[in-house]
């Protein structure tokens, strides 16, 4: 234990006259709403019965929500849209920033162009995209068309559907080309082989080209903190750059790369505005729809299931929760002290 | 004629274009593996012996390369918001033309002389079957007389594009109407989509009315975290009092609760406070940020200790130091956090999309999520929101790239 130190109940009262203002709103807006939430899970709240008459339900909402196949639709939409978001980005960003990082001129035109998509608001970006990916006037069947017939010399041209598409990007792009149909395989494991939908793709490339920029930004800042005269003695002994990538920049930049994929992961998983914005109905065959925007339409239009919404919330914090914790577990020390 | 048509390149064109791209791509392709494969070979031999002639080659090959990439990734990243740009100033029928059109162009009707119009820019308002059989009949309107005016429509106030004055509608037989590609930077588009929005008991709503509640709910939202932030911060940094490590410890593990948990509690406090569909709705709740004291704490411990020492011999109480020695100290800090709240305020879509529902107290992002569901397919009008309403945060951006950039570099590698 440590030495009780002597405050004077003056002090105490000072500091917390400091504290009061931002501790009465994180108080009322932020820690009783987690408990109460907590509550709300396990109870039957709807817009025909209030808070005051909640029924305590146990898990209920919990094994409904996990069992509505529904449910199981957002979350496995949520889990495609991280695992294909999430790495293209960090990779594409890591490769901008070690490009941006050679002695070239101009770097920062590129990095504030690289930048630019960030800063603007992803409520105008998904609605330019969802013009781009437009079937009849988007830029991107254009594309395909200079590229099928002008340059391939296709006599017709190639066409997709992009956001209307519901069928997954490997079984279009993969198995439909080799005349491989996909049959039903036990534990869904034919979802994972067919891919995401080409739909939720499109909004992954949408949010891919959104956040490289941002990425970019934070593995350029860790790039120019790595001591400069470590290459030159690695070059020295005689080292190429490969070795140099993976003895030097790699093990010095880890710790960043992998705050990142944290909270890349994070932020992924809880991602609303661009499906929302660009498949308003939650894509072809549901194939778009998010956790967050389930919890939206479940919690805040038709029956208002405000008790079910809390539990889908809090199956979201589960899953952060872990993601966090195995930061910290794995990570936690050198992210924290790697400066 | 189709309009389209005439921006259409003819058939002889294309077959050249067609054999520049091809040839084009071939080289491009030789090019590219000849120097990748020297790259290659490069990487894998020791960095300290490139000083051959082929080694500086190489190197110069690479350099291109680099250049190429970033250059091939500009364009991508600037072509959405070029379109966007360009489409802003189109009309309806060149923003939805398949072929895409790459300047800002759109259909301008003149109507032949021998009408009384003679080479007048016309708006057609309609074309219609006339009582002698066979011919057509244009309702037309002078452009310069086709103006935005206040009028009353269904008991409500708007503001729309019509005949000013009424008497300047003209009808001329339609065959005398010319339909010829101009490039235009008119901004009907950006008015007619600023008016747009209509539906409200108390007036017209329109985008002033958006922007108005952005600003004024972001502003407020800001200045206050920032306030309470202070004030907690400094408490965290460099006062003494009981449980403060305990207090500090709930407050970062808070930073993991993903705010979607809290949107439920949140609405039913608010409405139980009779605060929702206010301004009080979008700004209370978000008056202080954990993230805000994080950050700002960890800069104050920065700042020496024997400022203090000497404030307090020339007489300052602890209020004082902080307002006039912490705060001005730490101006990179509040504009970095400043940047990061306001940024959260006014982009934030689904707070106030679930605590508001009157037109009046939306908040621009709401108003654009609202006219994107009207409007469907109308591009022109909807890239046209989109520049106007991305325009303030882009300008705000090139004033403060630094501390934008700077503030994102050091958060993520802190």
């Amino acid at each position: 234990m440590k030495v009780k130190e002597n405050i004077s109940l003056r002090e105490n009262v000072e500091a917390w006259s400091y504290l009061a203002p931002a501790t009465i709103i994180l108080l009322i807006f932020w820690f009783m709403p987690v408990v109460v939430s907590l509550a709300m899970s396990f109870g039957n709240i709807t817009a025909l019965k209030p808070i005051d008459e909640m029924e305590f339900v146990g898990l209920s909402q919990y094994t409904s929500a996990l069992t509505d196949r529904n449910f199981q639709k957002t979350l496995w939409n949520t889990v495609n849209y991280v695992v294909y978001s999430v790495p293209p980005t960090l990779i594409l960003a890591l490769g901008i920033a070690m490009l941006l990082n050679t002695k070239i001129r101009n770097r920062g035109a590129f990095r504030t162009i690289f930048f630019l998509p960030y800063i603007t608001t992803w409520v105008a970006i998904a609605i330019v995209f969802r013009y781009l990916f437009h079937r009849e006037f988007g830029l991107g069947n254009w594309l395909l068309g200079i590229i099928s017939v002008d340059l391939l010399g296709m006599s017709s041209a190639w066409r997709l559907e992009w956001l209307q598409e519901p069928r997954g990007i490997w079984e279009m792009m993969l198995f439909g080309p080799l005349g491989v149909s996909i049959a039903d395989m036990p534990f869904g494991v034919d979802n994972i082989v067919r891919g995401p939908s080409l739909a939720l793709t499109s909004i992954v490339m949408t949010s891919v080209w959104r956040d490289t920029g941002y990425f970019m930004v934070i593995f350029l800042a860790g790039l120019q903190n790595i001591d400069k005269t470590l290459y030159e003695a690695a070059s020295i002994d005689g080292a190429n750059a490969i070795d140099q990538f993976k003895a030097i920049t790699f093990p010095l930049l880890s710790p960043v790369s992998f705050f990142l994929l944290i909270i890349s992961m994070i932020g992924a998983f809880k991602v609303f505005v661009p499906q929302f914005m660009m498949t308003p109905t939650g894509g072809p065959d549901n194939s778009t729809m998010p956790l967050v925007m389930y919890l939206y339409q479940e919690g805040f239009s038709g029956e208002w299931r405000l008790s079910f919404a809390a539990a889908v919330a809090y199956i979201l914090t589960m899953i952060i929760l872990l993601l966090t914790l195995a930061q910290n577990r794995l990570f936690g020390r050198k992210v924290e002290y790697g400066q | 004629m189709n309009p389209i048509d005439l921006l259409a390149t003819a058939d002889g064109g294309l077959t050249l274009f067609r054999l520049v791209l091809r040839l084009g791509f071939a080289l491009f392709l030789i090019v590219h593996l000849a120097g990748l494969g020297l790259i290659l070979v490069q990487t894998f031999s020791p960095v300290g012996e490139r000083r051959t002639k082929l080694g500086i080659i190489t190197r110069k090959i690479g350099r291109f390369f680099i250049y190429e990439c970033l250059v091939i990734g500009s364009i991508v990243m600037t072509v959405p918001f070029y379109w966007m740009v360009v489409t802003s100033f189109k009309d309806a029928e060149t923003a939805s033309s398949a072929d895409p059109i790459w300047t800002p162009t759109r259909i301008q009707a003149t109507v032949l002389p021998g009408e009384g119009l003679d080479m007048i820019p016309v708006h057609i308002l309609g074309v219609s079957q006339s009582e002698v059989a066979g011919e057509e009949i244009a309702t037309v309107v002078p452009m310069e007389n086709f103006r935005f005016r206040r009028i009353t429509e269904g008991g409500a106030r708007i503001t729309r594009q019509v005949p000013d004055p009424p008497e300047s509608v003209m009808r001329v037989p339609a065959n005398a109407v010319e339909r010829n590609p101009v490039i235009s930077f008119a901004m009907d588009n950006y008015l007619n989509a600023w008016y747009r929005p209509e539906e409200s008991s108390r007036g017209q709503v329109n985008f002033f009315t958006y922007f108005f509640v952005s600003t004024l709910t972001s502003v407020l939202a800001t200045t206050g975290t920032l306030m309470t932030s202070a004030l907690a911060a400094f408490a965290f940094a460099r006062l003494r009092f009981w449980g403060k490590n305990f207090f500090f410890y709930v407050i970062l593990a808070t930073m993991m609760v993903p705010g979607q948990v809290l949107l439920i509690p949140n609405f039913l406090i608010l409405s139980n406070m009779g605060m929702l569909d206010t301004y009080g709705a979008l700004i209370v709740p978000w008056l202080a940020s954990v993230f805000t004291i994080f950050l700002m704490r960890q800069f104050f411990m920065t700042i020496p200790e024997d400022l203090w020492d000497a404030a307090r011999i020339d007489g300052a109480s602890r209020f004082r130091y902080l307002w006039q020695i912490v705060v001005p100290l730490s101006r990179p800090v509040f504009i970095t956090a400043g940047i990061f709240d306001f940024l959260n305020n006014w982009n934030s879509l689904l707070w106030p999309l679930i605590v508001t529902s009157s037109p009046n107290r939306r908040t621009l992002m709401v108003g654009l999520q609202n006219l994107n569901d009207d409007a469907g397919a109308e591009f022109h009008i909807l890239m046209a929101a989109s520049c106007f309403a991305i325009l303030p945060i882009v300008i705000l951006f090139f004033f403060l790239q630094r501390f934008f950039i700077e503030g994102i570099a050091r958060t993520g590698l802190k």
